[in-house]
């Protein structure tokens, strides 16, 4: 028989199974109060959001040791079994660590930054240039894929921008100018503002069922056994 | 009269949840719309069949938005499609290859993989190390090259791309590509949608990714957000309509 508590009867409205056992009963309510709390918190107590903001990222500092240690085994594994890379990651890693330490400690000065500077940048530089390479290939591999009215609209679109990009004469410029004004000022703006508007809309309800505690990890294993 | 703004978001935020609530009731007592096709969750069913039957496996990337920011619902919709291509592969034998770009992401995903393996009676097959931490959120291209690493290493049949990209997204449709794997992507990112659409036959562009728990587990609550959606859309575009004739009006 499902409680007929002010915060149960509320669940129970949204919920799609009013039959809920303990289990999942008391990390919902836990949930759903956690998740009451941070909303009022932001709109009306700022020192309570702040409180729990603070909760969450200690929580997310602890994950991202979590994902260090997770790392660490799964290169490990691949070196044990010869992956050059995998052994590169790992002396990367430890290199930084201990330069990390020494910075701190005041032993070196900047170690971290200048591998960041010298390495990290540098490569990261390099993919970036990359890409948009990789993007006319791609749109080449649309059109060998699919010849449509999209794909013909997609690449005639690409193209017109390529070329107005370039630095051709003044008198080509603007010519091209006006047109790929209306592109990427009228159109472009257009679509992300309306795709924008999607996404805001689909996460105002999303939000709104993790808040409840409908969504997952809460909704796991009663209702999911198969 | 001033506008007090909190209490506006408030009452907007009480409307909706009573709007949600609402649908979820009238689904629950057996109203099923009807959604319309969206292939690529169709596709995604049996990715894990054709898996076994190449004997390869699916990688599925949840992407690099953190959990409790303001991207959750990304994460959350990825995570859904994770769980149900775990759900399939688990239950052929061919689990899938995880990876993720954020930490906070790296438990959630564990605990999806880990349920598919209990769901299916397989708990002890379950290993934390079958979902890979790649790199930390901010660094996109970072996690993009380790993924486009991760599918020829895992000789992958297909390849889910979920959640929040940028345009590095290309890096791991081209890698797919090359390794000739089959390719499903979902991203909310503008600058990552230009790529799905080129790079993927049937992409899951901006909220039809955030539609994954309506499609692929297709739960009253789930279904009423997308009826409470469209209500929204509906709101929205009156108003902005109304506004730009107001506007006009105006001069």
């Amino acid at each position: 028989m499902p409680s007929r508590t002010w915060g149960c009867l509320l669940l129970n409205s949204i919920y799609d199974n009013s039959e809920m056992s303990w289990r999942r009963r008391v990390p919902l309510i836990v949930a759903w109060l956690a998740g009451a709390a941070s909303l009022v918190g932001l709109l009306f107590a700022p020192a309570l959001a702040q409180l729990l903001l603070g909760w969450v990222s200690f929580l997310a500092a602890v994950t991202l040791l979590l994902g260090l240690l997770n790392l660490l085994a799964v290169h490990s594994r691949r070196a044990l079994r010869g992956n050059f890379y995998s052994l590169v990651l790992l002396a990367g890693a430890v290199i930084v660590l201990a330069l990390a330490v020494t910075d701190s400690l005041g032993l070196t000065a900047g170690g971290v930054a200048t591998v960041f500077q010298v390495i990290q940048a540098p490569l990261e530089a390099a993919l970036a240039a990359l890409l948009a390479f990789l993007l006319v290939f791609a749109a080449m591999r649309l059109w060998r894929r699919r010849r449509d009215l999209n794909t013909y609209l997609f690449l005639g679109v690409v193209l017109f921008l390529l070329v107005a990009s370039l630095p051709l004469p003044a008198a080509w410029q603007a010519w091209l100018e006006p047109g790929r004004a209306l592109i990427q000022k009228v159109t472009v703006t257009a679509g992300v503002r309306g795709l924008l508007i999607g996404v805001a809309l689909g996460a105002v309800t999303i939000s709104l069922r993790l808040l409840a505690g409908v969504e997952r990890p809460y909704d796991s294993q009663d209702s999911w056994q198969t | 009269m001033a506008v007090n703004t909190e209490l506006v978001v408030a009452g907007v935020i009480v409307g909706v949840a009573l709007l949600l609530a609402w649908r979820t009731r009238r689904g629950a007592a057996g109203a099923r719309p009807t959604l319309r096709p969206l292939p690529a969750y169709d596709e995604l069913t049996t990715l894990a069949a054709r898996a076994l039957e190449a004997g390869r496996v699916v990688v599925v990337s949840v992407g690099r938005a953190a959990l409790g920011r303001q991207a959750t619902p990304t994460s959350v919709s990825a995570l859904t499609v994770l769980r149900r291509a775990a759900l399939d592969g688990c239950a052929t034998g061919t689990p899938p290859a995880v990876t993720v770009g954020e930490a906070t992401l790296l438990p959630a995903a564990q605990d999806e993989l880990r349920w598919a393996f209990q769901a299916v009676g397989r708990a002890a097959h379950f290993s934390l190390a079958q979902v890979e931490f790649v790199a930390a959120g901010q660094d996109g291209l970072a996690y993009a090259a380790g993924v486009s690493q991760t599918l020829p290493r895992e000789a992958a049949a297909s390849c889910v791309v979920v959640g929040r990209y940028g345009p590095e997204l290309v890096l791991i449709t081209e890698a797919a590509a090359r390794a000739q794997a089959e390719l499903i992507v979902g991203v909310d990112e503008p600058a990552a949608l230009a790529v799905a659409a080129a790079a993927s036959s049937q992409p899951l562009l901006a909220e039809e990714m955030l539609a994954a728990g309506a499609y692929l587990d297709g739960r009253p609550s789930q279904i009423a957000s997308l009826q409470t959606q469209d209500v929204l859309r509906w709101l929205v575009a009156l108003g902005l309509m109304g506004l730009a004739l107001f506007q006009l009006a105006q001069g």
